[in-house]
């Protein structure tokens, strides 16, 4: 309990589980939608935004957050294009993003240390602003993901049918991709560019392999969430502790290596290729 | 009753046409049949009944309200609705209830009559029995009658069911066209249902539009009124 003496910890464990409940929510759309790399390319498209604010001399989180909200869109609308090729419009997207950062990032030379933290998370290094910017963007989902949850069963186990039902697809659709662009945005601070689709994905997963229904889905996917979050971050303080001081907080994920027992492994997953605990 | 006006409609996929100038008319009250082979877009004229695909040209109305300006529910049961991700984390049950989200709205908790809905729906498709188990254990027929049962707990007034008897046995493809041919004889729902299935299916039509793609000879509707055995072109 002594690390929560430590202002920073409580940001970090504050920022942490509020990510880590809202990430995996947002997760099982995901999966469901089949759009599980949207994460990953949604959080190289806001790196390229994170660029961007740098070389305009913008605020970076802030316009790494809107760009998110951007890509977010033109997948969304690129799905629309490309109704028989779903997994195309990421390609395109993620590659796009990845490029548009590589060429923004060079005509930059002297990029500041905490370039490093959107890349890896630097959980510990979480400010107010960003911690209130987490926060909004849970309620917002949280709200998002109660008052709409029957249209957005509908949405997401059949388009057509939802569109007949009443469901308004298209505009529930475009929620869905500006929410998900908030959420991939607010997690970079915590997790980082490289690992953000892992606290989205990783959970909802498991969580998938393992529930019957669509509530229970939902609650093992946070419960994992969340046990991952807190034990990576409690494992890689007390071991980082002493190696290297507090700039290096990572967080561990459950992995369900999965088999019809559901045999659950814990992996210590970290940026650096290295074993944590 | 008018519930479905086609005019002159032509439509395609890419450069082809696969629709040429259609003009029908689909009636309240009846139950109405498509039929025709493979790729004489049976499922493309739906949704263009539906308003889920928009004609190169001509007009497709569809009547969304009723003479006293409520909405007229439609419950639609797609072609491979039942090939759903296995691992779609739903019960039987949780699927089923899902249709009666429209008429509950956001927030309306579901009471005795929308139960009571739900399990009718259940029963009427003889899965009542299968409610607690997962959606993705199911084999495919089974799947199909839970989807079907999801489009009954709508109440739907109208019902549009892509070929839905796909992966079931002959007792419950009877029992379907009898569980159809009850909902439009004794409720006065109507039902447009795409088939292959001619000779079973035809004792309970009321119409059956015949869509044929002749090779070098275009493309051909022929709409049969059973009722009073009158033949005539629809095209």
């Amino acid at each position: 309990m002594a690390m929560f003496g430590y202002e920073f910890m409580q940001r970090a464990f504050w920022a942490g589980s509020l990510i880590a409940v809202i990430g995996p929510v947002l997760g099982v759309y995901l999966v469901l939608r089949r759009q599980v790399l949207m994460a990953d390319t949604l959080s190289h498209v806001s790196l390229a935004g994170v660029a961007l604010g740098s070389v305009l001399n913008l605020n970076p989180s802030l316009s790494g957050f809107i760009v998110a909200i951007l890509g977010a869109l033109m997948i969304e609308r690129l799905r629309r294009a490309y109704r028989t090729y779903s997994e195309l419009p990421i390609a395109i997207i993620m590659t796009t993003g990845l490029a548009l950062a590589v060429v923004l990032m060079s005509l930059k030379q002297n990029w500041s240390k905490s370039f490093s933290s959107y890349l890896f998370g630097s959980i510990v290094a979480v400010s107010d602003t960003q911690l209130r910017l987490i926060a909004l963007v849970t309620l917002l989902g949280l709200l998002f993901f109660v008052v709409l949850r029957r249209p957005l069963y509908n949405l997401v186990f059949n388009e057509e049918t939802a569109v007949i039902s009443g469901v308004r697809v298209p505009l529930l659709s475009f929620g869905f991709a500006v929410f998900t662009g908030m959420t991939v945005a607010a997690a970079i601070p915590v997790v980082g560019v490289l690992l953000v689709s892992a606290l989205i994905i990783l959970p909802a997963s498991l969580a998938l392999r393992l529930a019957s229904g669509f509530a229970a889905a939902i609650a093992i996917a946070v419960g994992a969430g969340l046990i991952g979050m807190f034990s990576g971050l409690t494992a890689s303080l007390y071991a980082g502790y002493s190696a290297r001081g507090y700039d290096r907080v990572d967080f561990g994920c459950f992995i369900a290596l999965g088999n019809r027992t559901s045999e659950i492994t814990q992996l210590q997953i970290s940026p650096y290729g290295e074993k944590i605990v | 009753m008018i519930l479905s006006s086609l005019r002159d409609v032509v439509f395609g996929y890419e450069d082809e046409p696969v629709i040429e100038h259609l003009s029908l008319d689909i009636h309240f009250g009846q139950f109405i049949g498509i039929a025709g082979p493979n790729g004489a877009a049976k499922s493309t004229l739906l949704k263009l009944i539906l308003g889920l695909l928009k004609p190169w040209s001509g007009t497709v109305q569809f009547a969304r309200e009723r003479e006293d300006g409520l909405n007229i529910a439609i419950g639609y049961v797609p072609q491979q609705v039942s090939s759903f991700n296995a691992g779609f984390p739903s019960k039987v049950i949780e699927l089923v209830r899902s249709g009666c989200y429209t008429r509950l709205g956001l927030f309306r908790r579901f009471n005795s009559r929308e139960n009571a809905i739900v399990e009718r729906s259940l029963k009427e498709v003889d899965m009542w029995e299968y409610r607690n188990r997962k959606i993705g254990e199911l084999s495919g027929g089974q799947k199909q009658r839970i989807c079907i049962a999801r489009a009954l707990a709508q109440e739907p007034e109208v019902l549009i069911l892509d070929e839905p008897a796909t992966g079931m046995d002959l007792a419950s493809r009877t029992g379907l066209y009898e569980l159809l041919n009850h909902y439009v004889r004794q409720h006065g729902r109507t039902v447009i249902m795409v088939t292959h299935a001619l000779e079973e299916t035809s004792p309970y039509l009321d119409t059956r539009i015949n869509l044929e793609r002749k090779e070098n000879e275009g493309w051909q509707c022929l709409v049969t009124n059973l009722c009073s055995a009158h033949f005539g072109l629809g095209v």
